[in-house]
């Protein structure tokens, strides 16, 4: 293959730790190339599907199709991936991660092998697929259109969560009930597949880790109030990489326990991103654009600095009753938990859970300004945003700033327009502080 | 006036027989999608609205409110409630069938609230334990309509309702019937507007109107052959005869659907059971409705087989020589589902054009090529 030019998509990191997720992302595609040379099991999988930490108890080695296609984004080797797609007659409005993932598979199927050069040694072909409902809807249907190119066992699960205005006392208890059955399911066919009994200490032991993990990531988001900001934004879509694919590891605990030292260092002794920071910025929503991470050093060029986001991280922790003995009874009160710790405030103000956040954000972050992302091809994280920003106009007079593009298809992004826009956005900001 | 006059204007003239309704005191509940069952809707003496677009209609107020990458059909339902054109509901129903429709109801909540507004979570998988909690779901429904209209729900009347829609679906599997001829003794532009009348007015009027027009039907003179193009129309939401007509005046017969606003929403029965919610959540959860997961089985073969079985039945039936994929744009579900189905159907030798449109009349002009070039490569 012909060597071409690497061009410049990342962000310059904000912290140390930020810097070593490289090493991560790779260890997660080497190390599914080494099970499957082991003979162990591997499955394609859903970020945020509330069934992590089931899939590490099984030993199965978890390979996050989502995340590959991000890859390919920041290595800006997507297109001869999306293209496979849709030349297999895949629309060019489908969510472009799944049309990486079909893609690649495509490739991989028709090559007879990893397409050469692909990002990080390529994804192996998975013994089997776990879908989910979480998110959005091409996170099952996706799997379920790789059949097309991969003859390997497939299961999803639903995901659920009341909606805001919903009765909590009338409805808690069915919701509970079909997670738990939603996630017994899986486990039933985890053990199909790898012949073996699901361990309930070990699943409590990977819960332990994962919950860990999680509540220190929390509180490293709760120093990142610190003025000036010890870790930027584009920092947060590298190390989510330890909380979303190493749930339920002492890699994932170690990580966050580093990363918790270094910004509470940072932000004790007044260490920030960028030695002049003027405004501080809300990263309101939206995929990020894997394709153009450098955007927020752009931001910073200005002297603005992404503080905090409303993604990739969507709950903070809950504490699930004592009376819960039962392992995955304790994942599924975890998930509704999850999905409902805004319900009551958001009835009794915006009626939007969200915007209940956003608030919240804006408030303890002493936030400037807001920046929602607009992915054409993702409708689970951009239809709503225009909507939140109305609301959130209605109690905050801050600027708000819709960027639109894709979080992978570059097709969909215009650095003119961008930069337009920015100098526009940054300017409102100026007015406000002069 | 002719039964097909009067659902003709019924066509044309979509809510106002609700809202005359409305006007005269009856609730009227709108709803999104075939997962909200009219039956408990109808139980409560309530009339079920389903809501649909304009697609000749630009979308000019909904921007303000929701992003243009969106579903345009949910974008347009929305535009014309920014118009005041549903004022008259007095129901907003949403049941999570997709990521738009479930951000949708948010949005029209807030924006546009009715009187009376609840969300349904619909099940994405499929199996016993996704019933069980569908059926909650409806139970929690018919509980919030209890609670809002101070009536509970009588058990009597709920079967009655199921035995009603049950007639319906009959009388509308009857009006299929006539399709089966060749040439067809109705076309899909016809079928097209008796549908999407029956959508706004009670049941019972429309199964009323159906059987006249079956009748009037059967006394039309016997239309010639003509030996053109058979064709079955799949994807989602079609409630505007334009691209109907479009295929039938390009040269073709539409005999066959599987639309949102055809066969899907009323082609099963609801089975009739002791409790009268086990039958229509076990019918309603079977939906058609790429949104809803086939569980895998063994062999890619048996999958397909399991998912499109009954399209299989439908064109063999009805006598199909082409397929055509109406996908109305951003519908993810339908987007993943498409090369699948055609997949299938290229097994049965059947040709497939996959057409992505806008929801809108103005993209007409530029399908009918598409159109013209794949019925004439059918034909030769």
């Amino acid at each position: 293959m012909e060597a071409k030019e690497q061009v410049k998509t990342t962000a310059v990191k904000g912290t140390d730790m930020a810097r070593k997720v490289r090493g991560l992302v790779k260890n997660i595609y080497k190390s599914a190339h080494e099970a499957k040379a082991e003979g162990k099991k591997v499955a394609y999988f859903m970020v945020a599907s509330q069934y992590d930490e089931i899939i590490r108890a099984m030993d199965v080695v978890p390979l996050p199709t989502e995340n590959y296609a991000g890859l390919c984004a920041a290595k800006r080797d997507m297109d001869r991936f999306l293209l496979k797609a849709e030349a297999d007659g895949y629309s060019q409005v489908l969510c472009s991660y799944a049309r990486i993932g079909l893609g690649f598979d495509s490739l991989r199927k028709e090559l007879g092998g990893i397409p050469e050069g692909a990002p990080d040694g390529g994804m192996p072909v998975p013994d089997m697929m776990l879908g989910s409902s979480a998110v959005c809807d091409p996170r099952f249907k996706w799997y379920q259109a790789a059949g097309r190119y991969l003859q390997v066992p497939t299961y999803s699960i639903d995901v659920v969560a009341p909606p805001v205005y919903a009765d909590l006392n009338a409805v808690r208890d069915y919701y509970i009930k079909y997670q738990k059955e939603q996630m017994q399911g899986l486990i039933s066919f985890l053990e199909a597949q790898t012949g073996r009994k699901m361990d309930k200490e070990r699943l409590w032991e990977t819960i332990r880790l994962s919950d860990k993990a999680w509540q220190l990531w929390y509180e490293i988001d709760r120093l990142r109030v610190a003025i000036p900001s010890p870790m930027p934004t584009q920092d947060h879509f590298s190390i989510m990489v330890a909380g979303h694919y190493y749930s339920g590891t002492q890699v994932a605990v170690d990580f966050y326990q580093g990363l918790y030292d270094e910004v509470k260092y940072k932000a004790e002794n007044s260490i920030g991103v960028i030695p002049d920071e003027k405004y501080r910025i809300l990263y309101g929503g939206g995929l990020p654009p894997w394709h153009t991470l450098w955007i927020f050093n752009y931001f910073e060029s200005f002297g603005a600095v992404f503080v905090i986001e409303n993604v990739y991280r969507g709950y903070d922790p809950v504490e699930v009753p004592s009376h819960v003995k039962d392992p995955v009874e304790y994942l599924a009160w975890r998930a509704y938990l999850r999905f409902t710790q805004r319900h009551e405030k958001a009835r009794a103000n915006s009626g939007n859970p969200i915007v209940e956040r956003l608030l919240g954000m804006i408030k303890d972050y002493k936030i400037d300004g807001v920046v929602f992302h607009a992915c054409r091809s993702c409708r689970a994280t951009t239809v709503g945003q225009v909507h939140l920003k109305n609301l959130l106009g209605q109690y905050t007079d801050i600027p708000m700033m819709q960027l639109v593009s894709d979080m992978v298809d570059l097709r969909d992004y215009s650095e003119a327009q961008w930069k337009a826009q920015i100098g526009a956005f940054i300017e409102a900001l100026a007015g406000r502080s002069a | 006036m002719t039964a097909f006059s009067q659902l003709d204007a019924f066509y044309q003239e979509r809510g106002k027989h609700a809202r005359e309704l409305h006007d005269s005191g009856k609730k009227v509940i709108g709803y999104f999608c075939c997962f909200v069952p009219d039956e408990i809707i109808t139980a409560f003496d309530m009339v079920p609205y389903r809501i649909q677009g304009s697609q000749s209609e630009p979308i000019d107020q909904a921007d303000a409110f929701i992003e243009p990458m969106a579903c345009p059909f949910a974008r347009s339902c929305f535009n014309l409630a920014l118009k005041g054109k549903y004022d008259f509901l007095d129901g907003f129903v949403a049941p999570h069938s997709c990521d738009t429709v479930e951000r949708m109801y948010h949005i029209w909540r807030h924006n546009k609230p009715a009187p009376f507004n609840h969300f349904i979570n619909v099940p994405h998988m499929m199996g016993p334990s996704s019933d069980e909690f569908y059926r909650k779901e409806l139970a929690y429904f018919i509980k919030s309509l209890e609670e809002w209209s101070g009536r509970k729900l009588d058990t009597g009347k709920l079967k009655d309702a199921v035995r009603l829609y049950n007639r319906r679906r009959a009388v509308l599997r009857e009006l299929y019937e006539l399709r089966k001829p060749d040439p067809p003794l109705v076309s899909g532009t016809e079928i097209t507007k008796v549908l999407v009348a029956g959508m706004g007015i009670p049941a019972a009027n429309h199964i009323e109107l159906v059987k006249q027009f079956i009748k009037e039907v059967k006394e039309r003179p016997q239309p010639k052959a003509q030996k053109l193009p058979r064709i079955f129309i799949w994807g989602n939401e079609i409630d505007d005869i334009a691209f109907i007509r479009l295929v039938e005046e390009s040269g073709a017969h539409v005999v066959m659907d599987d639309l949102c606003t055809g066969t899907r929403f009323f082609w099963d029965d609801v089975p009739q059971t002791d409790d009268p919610l086990d039958g229509i959540a076990s019918r309603y959860i079977q939906t058609h409705c790429p949104r809803s997961n086939v569980p895998q089985a063994q062999t890619r073969k048996k999958d397909l087989e399991n998912r499109y079985g009954y399209i299989n039945r439908f064109v063999k039936e009805w006598g199909v020589d082409g397929v055509i994929f109406y996908i109305v744009r951003y519908c993810d579900t339908c987007e993943l589902e498409g090369p699948d189905l055609r997949e299938y159907l290229n097994e049965m030798k059947l040709p497939v054009l996959m057409i992505e449109d806008d929801y809108s009349t103005s993209t007409i002009g530029q399908l009918r090529t598409r159109v013209q070039a794949f019925l004439e490569m059918i034909t030769t």
